[in-house]
């Protein structure tokens, strides 16, 4: 932001006199890239104002579902299906390789979670019951042992009767 | 209508199966996906038995879209006269939308009882919880019954 800005300052100094220094002084300033009506707006609530959403978010009408309006804050936000990067075609062109993302497609809300760093929700290759019980069977199995450790410990140190007596006066 | 379909991919999957040993085969027509996670593309009924002309003109449509987008990327992208970043007008709808609930918020049943499970009852059980522990430690130390093995100074 303030690189911009600078920027900008210093392309209308070395404009020259005149026309470079006014506007710079005036405090006009190029428009910037997104107008007021490219950005996320208020629930949709007219057939004409999902249209208009649907082209603003470069999605079909038909695919145009925005979140339940029910104050939560998302607007006209559209509702994507809840897919994470990692089911993504990791052999096609895309134009951010490593987001699986093209320049342009509209972001789930949850984008930042769906990375390929984060949640997965590709198809498992072993069922969830399956997946299930040897997580919860090994950790069973894992607690179960360490409590017959504690009631039966092993390799007690091994001393004699004497040893013992005299341990026991300096308990 | 999902058993049917199922009992079609059975079909197709039982001729191969029928020569194997007699113990449990798990049949890959009777995979289940996990919750929240996703049916393999190449087991999804929808995408070898649905060849309807209304799927085909909407992906048609999906498709002339994508390409809409990538033509404006490679144009900005090669342009040999362009030297600062290209905007992506998605990605800045994308931000100012997770930076901006408020205007859309509206207080509701569901609204109010999660920012009181996730704001007001944290904060309240917490003070409960150290309040009333370390009275109870101070209330020891006072009596003297408190085993305290740890000198800060000696």
């Amino acid at each position: 932001m303030a690189g911009v800005g600078f920027r900008r300052w210093a392309q209308t100094l070395t404009k020259g006199r005149g026309v470079g220094i006014s506007a710079l002084l005036s405090g006009a300033r190029a428009a910037s890239g997104a107008s007021k009506d490219s950005l996320p707006g208020p629930y949709p609530t007219t057939p004409a104002e999902r249209a208009a959403a649907a082209k603003k978010y470069n999605l079909r009408v038909e695919d145009y579902e925005p979140y339940p309006d029910n104050g939560q804050g998302f607007g006209d936000y559209p509702k994507l299906p809840d897919r994470s990067q990692h089911e993504r075609d990791p052999w096609y062109q895309w134009d951010h390789p490593d987001l699986r993302r093209n320049w342009g497609e509209p972001m789930h809300w949850n984008f930042d979670m769906y990375i390929r760093n984060r949640v997965d929700t590709s198809p498992t290759p072993v069922s969830w019951n399956s997946m299930c019980k040897q997580l919860f069977g090994f950790i069973g199995f894992m607690l179960f042992m360490f409590y017959i450790g504690e009631v039966f410990p092993a390799y007690q140190p091994v001393v004699s009767p004497a040893q013992e007596r005299s341990d026991e006066l300096f308990m | 209508m999902v058993t049917t379909t199922t009992r079609a991919v059975n079909a197709i999957f039982h001729q191969f199966s029928f020569a194997r040993s007699v113990r449990h085969q798990i049949n890959m027509a009777d995979y289940k996906e996990a919750p929240l996670a996703t049916r393999p593309r190449t087991l999804d009924p929808n995408d070898y038995f649905n060849l309807s002309q209304e799927k085909r003109r909407a992906d048609e449509e999906r498709a002339a879209l994508r390409a809409n987008l990538k033509r404006q990327y490679l144009t900005q992208l090669n342009n040999p006269s362009r030297t600062e970043l290209i905007e992506d007008p998605a990605l800045t709808r994308w931000v100012y939308a997770r930076a901006n609930p408020f205007p859309h918020f509206r207080p509701t049943f569901k609204t109010s009882l999660l920012g009181i499970v996730f704001g007001v009852v944290p904060l309240v059980t917490l003070y409960y919880i150290f309040k009333t522990d370390r009275d109870r430690k101070e209330a020891q130390i006072k009596a003297g019954t408190r085993d305290r093995k740890f000198n800060l100074a000696y």
